[in-house]
């Protein structure tokens, strides 16, 4: 695999550059939060930060998504789809966060059901992703096989070390850009890196402290769509709201409505949805076949734990905990994880 | 903390063992050192669940209404705050009191969990807090920590005037002084000094960030429509696009819907993900007294 150095004094530049050619998209601090956002430039970019708030799978699929815009004109009906997307950078996405755009990739990109928007902006789009200095107590990535410098779904990896980043050329993608930057991107004692960044990744891979195993979770909930464990507690202290749903990385349920304007105008708009709601499952005859939070809370974690796994093989989660950090009342998808095992266990 | 922390077990262990109640609603270790999850506890042997100390910031109110038509009687862990909940779930007739036993407990505040977490080494476990008057000090496995009520508490904590609860059947723990603050409402002051303009864009700024995950709204103890406004299919009153004008319609909406109901427990403002003061907004007093007659700059 093809290595670069990028000075940390050279970054500036390299962002300002990235900003003037493309859609720069990268984190920003607004208020205590931090978000992805599109730049004009380096001196908005922030990287002090462990991860952002909410992911950035919205580069992708955003929360609100204009598919077309339609107009009746009484014998025809015109549908306006938007351009083309712009060529866009994403930069400083951890690792856990890139690795997630992978378990998107064959949602929207199988072959029975390619979805163009999903794929033009996935397309246009490089992912330069940044090697994690810290690892939080309720980072997880390590239990999916991913690590806070995991290179997963980076066409580039950034990881500091020192005064310099090395940079993992990942793709081919990857490595056009570097090479169109070729002043700032310098293949000149790369390979010696390599052993820093090396032991920074085995370095942090000590400081995970949950602990969490998967070992026959899978098989458990194969053969069980009924367990007494969803009787617990996890549903009912479930508020039902949708946070942890929508700043996951990898959910990816959306809902499409039409927006008219007057008789014969409107718009077709993708909006995110979350399997949290009750409406969420609400049939036009009334009918809820998820009438209340335990078939919920199941479902969301039948969907990161199984289904996935079933339809792509897969995990749902990366383990970035944002939905641990962000649940008003503390539920605990490592704690689910590992209260599943020892149910396994004890079966 | 552990005295009190014995009695609430004890309290609830005799509750369930003389069949008073068929649940207990309290508070227990979560999976963060400084972070408690709400637990439901149905048999005497589950008691030694129930925790206790700066860690319990929810209000369990809320999860009454869950049980408003089972069987039997619902005991719940109320601090102050969270015992204005139970007054106004009351009052609103959404339970009754006769199946509610409501154990209080006199609360020196609330620490923030992420500020705490910020400060003690992952992973540590809990052994002992204490209240020590303007600080919470901190017993861990791997080692001892101090966290001043300043910097660290929950804003609502900082200008409580109800530390006892107000209603309660069983109180466990000491009574606490009351204060009263003057400061109490210094951020609503802070904002109405703003120009309509001013106010105006700080809004906007707060509201264009909102998910609309509706935490604010499932964990409030006065939201207890069956079916809320902005969960309607058809008509579609606000449209699942966030943007700041639905998203605006979604919080003004919701804080007239509560305005002069509001217990100001502040638990909007602790679950919002994007950290929008929903506190203030619920706080701003014109809500709360609205007349057709205002002049449109109160907002």
């Amino acid at each position: 695999m093809e290595a670069r150095i990028v000075k940390k004094g050279q970054l500036s530049e390299l962002l300002d550059k990235l900003a003037q050619e493309y859609d720069l998209v990268a984190p920003v601090q607004e208020e205590t939060l931090t978000f992805f956002r599109k730049v004009s430039g380096a001196k908005d970019v922030f990287l002090e930060y462990t991860n952002s708030d909410v992911s950035p799978k919205g580069c992708f699929l955003p929360q609100n998504e204009k598919t077309f815009n339609y107009t009746y004109t009484g014998d025809s009906l015109e549908i306006v789809k938007p351009g083309d997307e712009k060529k866009t950078v994403l930069f400083g996405a951890r690792p856990c966060d890139a690795r997630a755009i992978t378990t998107l990739d064959p949602v929207f990109e199988g072959e029975k059901f390619g979805d163009e928007y999903y794929s033009s902006k996935r397309e246009n789009t490089v992912i330069i992703g940044l090697s994690c200095s810290k690892v939080l107590s309720t980072c997880f990535c390590y239990a999916f096989d991913g690590g806070p410098c995991d290179g997963t779904g980076s066409d580039l990896l950034f990881t500091e070390i020192g005064d310099k980043y090395y940079v993992e050329v990942n793709t081919e993608k990857g490595k056009v850009l570097a090479d169109k930057y070729s002043q700032i991107f310098s293949s000149q004692g790369a390979d010696q890196l390599a052993k820093g960044k090396e032991e920074i990744a085995k370095k942090l891979a000590g400081e995970f402290v949950r602990k969490v195993d998967l070992t026959g979770v899978k098989e458990l909930l194969d053969d069980n769509f009924e367990l007494p464990f969803w009787n617990g507690d996890d549903y009912k202290k479930c508020i039902g709201c949708g946070t942890c749903t929508y700043v996951c990385p990898t959910c990816h349920c959306f809902d499409i409505f039409d927006h008219t304007i007057g008789d014969f105008n409107g718009a077709r708009f993708r909006c995110w949805d979350s399997c949290m709601y009750p409406e969420y499952t609400l049939m036009a005859g009334g009918h809820n076949p998820r009438p209340t939070r335990k078939e919920r809370v199941r479902n969301r974690f039948m969907h990161k734990l199984k289904y996935h796994l079933d339809r792509y093989n897969m995990v749902g989660c990366v383990g970035c905990g944002r939905c641990i950090r962000k649940c008003p009342v503390n539920i605990d998808i490592t704690k689910i994880i590992n209260d599943l095992k020892e149910v396994a266990q004890n079966a | 903390m552990m005295g009190v922390i014995q009695q609430l077990r004890e309290q609830a262990k005799k509750l369930l063992e003389e069949k008073k109640v068929d649940l207990v609603i309290g508070f227990g270790q979560g999976t963060e050192l400084a972070r408690t999850t709400p637990v439901f506890i149905d048999s005497p042997e589950g008691v030694s669940a129930l925790t206790w100390g700066p860690f319990c910031a929810n209000n369990l109110a809320k999860y009454l209404i869950d049980y408003k038509n089972a069987p039997g009687n619902v005991a719940v862990v109320v601090k102050g705050c969270d015992s204005r909940s139970v007054i106004r779930l009351l009052d609103d007739n959404q339970i009754s009191r006769d199946k509610v036993v409501i154990i209080g407990v006199p609360c020196a505040g609330q620490l923030e969990w992420q500020k705490v977490a910020a400060e003690v080494k992952p992973g540590a476990g809990l052994k002992e807090t204490a209240d020590n008057g303007e600080s919470f000090s901190v017993k861990t496995d791997a080692g001892d920590y101090s966290f001043n009520k300043k910097d660290y508490m929950l804003h609502r904590c900082l200008v409580c005037e109800n530390p006892n609860p107000v209603i309660s059947d069983i109180t466990v723990g000491k009574e606490l002084p009351v204060k009263n603050y003057e400061e109490r409402f210094a951020e609503v002051s802070e904002l109405e000094q703003m120009s309509t303009e001013e106010k105006s864009a700080y809004w906007d700024k707060q509201f264009s960030r909102c998910l609309r995950c509706y935490a604010c709204r499932n964990v409030c103890s006065v939201c207890t429509c069956q079916v809320c406004v902005f969960d309607q299919m058809l008509p579609m009153w606000v449209s699942k696009r966030t943007n700041l004008s639905e998203n605006t319609v979604f919080h003004i909406t919701r804080a007239f819907h509560v305005a002069g109901r509001c217990v100001d427990c502040g638990e909007c403002d602790r679950v919002c993900p994007m950290d929008i003061p929903l506190r203030k907004l619920n706080q701003l007093s014109p809500l709360g007294e609205f007349k057709p007659e205002d002049p449109e700059e109160f907002m």
